[in-house]
Order: structure tokens, then C-alpha cells, then sequence
């Protein structure tokens, strides 16, 4: 059976709202669990949260110090903020709601009940106390979305979309945490060198590598492998290539592919460009940002394929 | 008997579980049993179970007037209203049989006018109506068909007889929460199902979709069918996804579909364009062809009446099916029954005045403080004054508009609705109901087992409308002995 351009976007925007609802709740929880182990002094500020959502502007436009408490005020509990979970657990919300006759029964009480779960706890859980079991629990519930989708959404044109806007919104994620963590941790340029391996085992675990990074890997972490990891495996689900490789496999798929896979094969040649034992901080940033740039151009070639142009 | 039940008074009205020495009725004196055996604190936890669950469920309708927020939890009553197959049995004939004779009018106003010409209905009344479609004459639908889902609103009076309110024939709405109450009770008081036999009514998507593929033109095994949405800021944008759901159609909007030079509808999809058959439509008909009704219209679909009219999609209901569901029409579908069916009216009217009859209006306006006085084209309760519950500067008022206005009024007796035991805070207390079943007509006719219950929560008070504060409640359809 087909399927209509509008409930592909619907979908394609859904997934993402999903994926970002989980990756930002994971980015604040390893922060939030790294923080303290790190010496006083040594951390990074707390607003390197933001960098990495790029939400700078949105953010100084509300408050003027990056403290703790603002910054998990305006991810946690601040509902205009686009980078923030509430915001994203309410979008998804809302294309499922426009799409819940293609999806599983279940999918319309999962995603309202995380919507109303974030709702009504938001408020409460920026604080230290009620954070990780807050944070905990969206992952968690995100985690089931997902599963329920894989277990039972049929390999169609539904699964598809909803497969690409997961995929993207990965592949976005790693590269921004790539970007700001990595180089952050670089910047350090051997001061409290004896924390950078617990500072490359967060990047790790914001990206839910570090257990995949050991098996493949190795116990010792270090910026070379840890950036070839999340950039170049080729088992681990949110590495970049393999990110890169699915989305290619799920275009070949549709009809009409030829343009958004001219943009995915332009991902994959970058791919191999990044020299990651010799690049320095500036080169990182720069390779990152043009990634991103061909980034957005395949998004804009799926939109302008296959969505009826009506943004999310 | 626990508390919540002591003060309970059916008073003058007849309640549909208790009889008036305040003893439950026959068929539902288990279900009685049981919830008179429930303390206060065991019917509020089950009341929270249900509000729960419903939230969880997401089921929710719009308030116009509520512009923020789109989504109010829909009210729902545990207590069920419990009808004996039986009884049920009757009503359903006269459901279907009613229906029918709706269709056979319409479909001749549109084409002969038979029923003008032997003078039966005033041929006026029926031509300078809003509701006549001159887009639609000398056309046929499959099966001679326009009304394919109605909604028949129900009322009992003080004596227990059943009487039909109105027809609702343009956008029936309603069916999903009679789905969806039913989900509710399995959850809430999952013992009651033990007792009884009830007739299940889950499968209505199903019904649904034999009756629209029915429709189709063309033979495929598997029709396109479609859900025409306004939108998800409409009153039932619930219901419409969740029978597009249930039916595996695709729920899509005006923009998701165009009418080519070939008058073939399509939907635009990621294989490109894809042939509908049948759509499902919940727009109203002014919107749903700028080309044909209101050029202003960003919700329709330019050309769809022309490809309806040549036959290369079915459209339910039919465009201009609305001619007959006017309050000065329905006055006479007795008389369709007699004339189109040749058989004896199995389901009464309420006894209507029309105020165009310069007699009935006379009568009218000397008894307007007693009378209810309905526009002749408004749904959704508004526009109704009650005149025992009325002022004076309201009677004057009603009276002024008749006057200047009078096709477009009519007016019924106040009835003595009857009620069933509600929950009402910490008491069960009787509330006024109502019962709408749906209808539905295409090469055959088939009646919802039961339908939805609509009650008024507030004291009182005869108005049901979830726009305005009502409440709804299972309706069970029981077999066997009690």
C-alpha cells in the first residue's frame, strides 16, 4: 500500500522528535552524572549543553547566566525552548496524533503517555533530586516507542520514514556532540590530563557507545579511537557511517531516489576525509560543519522528493 | 444499599434502570446489584480508573471556544444504560426503516420530485431551502443511496415510549466514543461482563468499511478509500482518525487530494499519484468543492463534484443529502415511510409544529412558554430555547425571530426526558439521556447494536451536547433471560 507525502512527513518528523527527546535526555544525564566526578575546576560549564543543541541565542534571550539551574530549567522544564524535551515530546505528540492510523494501536497511548508524563514532571525535575529519575524514565519511555515500532510497524513505507527521520536525527546528534564535546575536551591541551579519558567515556555514553566502544575496541579510551568509533563503525548503530549506510539502503527503496542519493553518497565520501589521529580543534569544527551542511541538503532533497513542502 | 444510592428519586420521570418505587428494573437488576454493593470510596476509585484510562487512551474532543487547548478529556458515566434485546429489536427495524425512506425521498427530490407533485411535503419547503443543492439534481447515486451514515437521536418520555428527536444525515459524529465507551466499562467494571450477554459493538469500522466499498466504481478487490478530514482543530478530528484507523484507509485532507482533467480523484503519495474511490467525507458540503459550493472553501478539493457526478468516485454522504435533515422535513418522514414504503411508521416523531402553518404558528405563539422552539438547521444544540425554563424576555425574543423567520422554526412539546442512575460527586442521581444509533446504508441496511448515550450532567438540565457540558455513557444491548 502507498502512502500519503503528508503522513510520510508526519512520520519522517515524528521519528525525529523521538530521537531527539531521547538524545538530549541522555545528553543531560551523562552530563549531569559527569559533572560529578570531575575536580572542581576542571568541568565544563554547564552551558556546553546548549552549544552542542545550538541553542545559544534561544537560551541567552531568556537567561543571562549559563548556571546549572538555567540551563536545566530551559531543557528540562521550558516548553517554548525547541531544543528541549518537553518541546520535542510534544511535536512528536503531535504527528502522531495526525498519523496514528498507520501506526501500531499502542503507539498513540505511548507517546501521550510520555507527553503527559513530561508534562506533568517537568517542573519538578529540574532540580538535582527528581532529575536522573525524571531523565531515567523519558529515555526509558522513548526506548519502548522505538521497540514497539520495531516489533510491530510492517516494513513498509510507514516503517521507512519513520526509519530515515530516526537516522538523520542520529547522525545530527553525533555530529554535534563530535563537534562541541570533542572539541572541548581538546581544547584542554593536556591540562587535567588525567581526567580526559573519563571525558572521551561521556562523549561515549551521551552517544550510548561505551559499551559498544569496549567490545570493539578495548578498555582504554582515547581521542584518535574515540573519534574513529563514533564516526567509522561499522556494527554501532549511531556511528555516522553506519547511519549513513542504512539511510542510503532506505532510499534505494523508494521511487524516485536519485537526487537524495547523490546527497547521501556526497556523507559517505567526507566520511573517509577526517584524519583522526593528526586533526586538530579548528579542523574538527570545520570538517563538522560542512558534514552538517550536506546534512541539511539531504534533508532538504527528501522534503523536496517525497513531502508535500508543508513543514513540520 | 451503600450510601451513594439512599437519596435516589426517579420522581416524574421514567428512568431507564429503576422503576419509580426505586427497585431496579428486570434486565439491568444485576448490573443495580452490583454498583448499589460499591461504597462512595470504591466508586470514586473506579471513577478515577476510568479518567485514567481515558487520558491514557488520549480521547478527547474540541471545544470551539476553547482556542488553546484542543484536547478535553471526554465524560464518561460508569453506570450503563441497559436495554433488553427485545426491546432493542423493534427499535432497530424502525431505525433501518426510517433510513430507508429517507433515502428514497431524497433521491427523488433530486430527480423526479414525485413526492412534490402528489403533494405530499410542500414542494416550497423543500426547494427554497439552504439544504437543497441544485448542484445535485437529475443525479443518482449507487444503490439510489445519499444518506449512508445517520445518526438518529432517540428520547423516551415520561411513560418509557421511544420517540425520534431528529435525523442527523450531513456529518453524523459520535460512533468513536461509542467504540471507545465500550473499551472504557471492560476496564472499569470488567465483573458486569461476566453477568450478561452483551451485544458487542467493535465491529462498526468493519460495517463501515463494507458499507463505503460497497460504493466504489471500480471492481478492485481492495477499494481506496479514504477519510476526508477538515483537520485536527475539528470537534471529531478524533473520531476521524480513529475510524480511518479501524477501517486501514487513509485519513487525508483537502491538499492531499486533486481532481484531474480525466474527473478522476487523487491522493498524492510517495509513489505519486494513486486513484481514490470512495471518500468518507467529514466536511461539511458548502467546503468540499470551491468549484461547485463555497469558492472560499481551503478545505475541499476543487472538482470533486464533478468527478462524483461522473461517477468516478463515490462520495458518503452523498453531497446534498442534507436536504433531509432539516426539523421542518423531518415532521414528515412518517408520511415517506407510508409513501415510499407503503408500511406503518415503526418509530414515532415527537409531535412537531411548523411554525410556516400560519395555524401551527398561531399555537405556537400563544404557547411558547411551554414549547421548545428549534431552528430548523441548526445541530449541535444550539440555537434551542426551552420554554419552561426560559424568561419572558427569551419567549419575546423567540417569538420576534418566528415571526420574521417562520420556515425556519419549529417547535415540540417540552418532553419529560427520561433519566439513569449518574454519578454525580459522592451520590448516583437520575440525569436526563438520550440515545443516538447509527445507521448505515448502502446495499444493505445495518443498525449499531445500541449507540451512543449522551446525558446531562447538570440538574436539571435536557441538554446533552458535549459542547455544552454533557456526558456520555455505555450502552448495553443485553440477550437473554435477566
Amino acid at each position: 500500500m502507498s502512502m500519503l507525502s503528508s503522513v510520510a512527513e508526519r512520520l519522517y518528523w515524528m521519528a525525529r522528535y523521538l530521537e531527539r527527546t531521547e538524545d538530549t535526555a541522555r545528553l543531560i544525564k551523562t552530563y549531569n552524572h559527569l559533572i560529578m566526578d570531575i575536580p572542581k575546576g576542571a568541568e565544563p560549564p554547564w552551558d556546553i549543553m546548549i552549544d552542542i543543541l545550538d541553542a545559544q541565542s534561544m537560551f541567552r534571550a531568556r537567561f543571562k547566566v549559563g548556571s546549572e539551574q538555567n540551563v536545566l530549567k530551559f531543557l528540562i522544564a521550558d516548553d517554548k525552548a525547541t531544543c528541549g524535551i518537553p518541546f520535542a515530546a510534544r511535536a512528536m505528540r503531535e504527528n502522531v496524533r495526525t498519523t496514528r492510523d498507520v501506526l501500531p494501536e499502542e503507539a498513540w497511548e505511548l507517546v501521550n503517555g510520555l507527553h503527559l508524563f513530561v508534562e506533568n514532571e517537568a517542573a519538578r525535575s529540574s532540580g538535582r533530586r527528581h532529575r536522573h529519575h525524571f531523565l531515567s524514565e523519558v529515555i526509558g519511555r522513548c526506548q519502548m516507542i522505538n521497540g514497539l515500532i520495531g516489533a510491530s510497524l510492517p516494513r513498509d513505507h510507514a516503517y521507512g520514514f519513520i526509519k530515515l527521520g530516526r537516522l538523520i536525527e542520529c547522525t545530527d546528534m553525533t555530529t554535534r556532540v563530535m563537534d562541541v564535546a570533542a572539541g572541548d575536551i581538546m581544547n584542554r591541551a593536556g591540562r587535567f590530563g588525567t581526567i580526559e579519558p573519563l571525558l572521551w567515556g561521556s562523549l561515549l555514553q551521551v552517544l550510548s557507545a561505551a559499551g559498544a566502544y569496549r567490545r570493539e575496541v578495548g578498555p582504554i579510551v582515547e581521542k584518535a579511537a574515540t573519534l574513529n568509533f563514533v564516526l567509522r563503525s561499522t556494527e554501532f548503530p549511531r556511528s555516522i557511517k553506519y547511519c549513513v549506510r542504512e539511510t542510503r539502503k532506505e532510499l534505494m527503496r523508494l521511487k524516485n531516489h536519485d537526487f537524495a542519493i547523490r546527497a547521501t553518497e556526497r556523507l559517505r565520501r567526507r566520511l573517509a576525509r577526517l584524519d583522526v589521529e593528526q586533526v586538530t580543534r579548528e579542523e574538527l569544527h570545520y570538517y563538522v560543519d560542512n558534514f552538517q551542511q550536506q546534512l541539511n541538503r539531504l534533508d532538504a532533497a527528501i522534503h523536496a522528493t517525497w513531502f508535500h513542502g508543508e513543514s513540520a | 444499599m451503600s450510601k451513594p444510592w439512599r437519596s435516589y428519586r426517579t420522581g416524574a420521570f421514567f428512568d431507564e434502570l429503576m422503576t419509580d418505587r426505586g427497585s431496579p428494573r428486570v434486565t439491568p437488576r444485576r448490573a443495580i446489584n452490583f454498583f448499589r454493593g460499591l461504597s462512595a470510596d470504591e466508586l470514586q476509585a473506579r471513577r478515577s480508573a476510568a479518567e485514567l484510562a481515558i487520558k491514557e487512551m488520549g480521547i478527547s474532543f474540541t471545544v470551539h471556544t476553547e482556542q488553546d487547548n484542543i484536547d478535553r478529556a471526554w465524560p464518561y458515566d460508569m453506570i450503563p444504560r441497559i436495554i433488553s434485546a427485545r426491546e432493542w429489536a423493534t427499535l432497530s427495524r424502525g431505525l433501518a426503516q426510517r433510513t430507508r425512506a429517507l433515502n428514497c425521498f431524497i433521491d427523488d427530490i433530486y430527480n423526479q420530485q414525485r413526492i412534490l407533485i402528489d403533494d405530499i411535503v410542500p414542494a416550497d419547503i423543500v426547494l427554497e431551502s439552504d439544504n437543497y443543492k441544485s448542484q445535485c439534481e437529475g443525479f443518482s447515486p449507487r444503490f439510489g443511496v445519499w444518506a449512508h451514515i445517520c445518526g438518529s437521536d432517540l428520547v423516551r418520555d415520561h411513560r418509557g415510549r421511544f420517540f425520534v428527536l431528529e435525523d442527523n444525515l450531513r456529518v453524523p459524529s459520535g460512533v468513536s466514543y461509542m467504540l471507545e465507551n465500550r473499551e472504557i466499562s471492560k476496564r472499569v467494571v470488567p465483573e458486569l461482563f461476566r453477568n450478561y450477554s452483551i451485544l458487542p459493538v467493535d465491529d462498526y469500522p468493519l460495517k463501515l468499511y463494507e458499507m463505503l466499498a460497497a460504493l466504489s466504481p471500480r471492481t478492485a478487490k481492495r477499494p481506496n478509500i479514504v477519510v476526508l478530514t477538515p483537520g485536527i482543530y475539528n470537534a471529531a478530528y478524533f473520531e476521524h482518525a480513529f475510524l480511518a484507523q479501524g477501517m486501514g484507509a487513509e485519513l487525508v485532507e483537502g491538499t492531499d487530494l486533486t481532481v484531474t482533467d480525466d474527473d478522476c480523484v487523487y491522493m498524492l503519495t510517495v509513489d505519486g499519484s494513486v486513484r481514490v474511490d470512495v471518500i468518507y467525507r467529514r466536511i461539511d458540503e458548502d467546503f468540499i468543492d470551491p468549484e461547485a459550493f463555497r469558492a472560499d472553501t481551503v478545505l475541499g478539493v476543487p472538482g470533486l463534484m464533478r468527478a462524483w457526478r461522473s461517477g468516478k468516485v463515490a462520495i458518503a454522504n452523498a453531497p446534498g443529502a442534507g436536504v433531509a435533515d432539516d426539523k421542518v422535513i423531518y415532521a414528515f418522514v412518517p408520511e415517506m415511510i407510508r409513501y415510499y414504503l407503503k408500511e406503518t411508521p415503526l418509530l414515532s416523531n415527537v409531535p412537531t409544529y411548523l411554525c410556516v402553518r400560519e395555524q401551527d404558528r398561531e399555537y405556537v405563539l400563544k404557547n411558547i412558554s411551554k414549547l421548545v422552539i428549534k431552528p430548523a438547521n441548526e445541530s449541535g444544540g444550539y440555537g434551542i430555547m426551552v420554554g419552561p425554563h426560559s424568561s419572558p424576555a427569551q419567549h419575546r425574543r423567540y417569538a420576534r425571530l418566528i415571526e420574521s423567520d417562520p420556515r425556519n422554526y419549529i417547535a415540540q412539546p417540552t418532553l419529560c426526558l427520561s433519566t439513569g442512575p449518574t454519578l454525580i460527586e459522592n451520590t448516583v442521581q437520575p440525569r436526563h439521556l438520550d440515545l443516538r444509533p447509527f445507521i448505515l446504508q448502502s446495499k444493505d441496511v445495518w443498525v449499531t447494536p445500541g449507540g451512543l448515550t449522551r446525558v446531562a450532567l447538570k440538574k436539571g438540565s435536557l441538554v446533552v451536547n458535549s459542547s455544552q457540558g454533557g456526558g456520555s455513557k455505555d450502552t448495553w444491548v443485553v440477550e437473554g433471560k435477566p
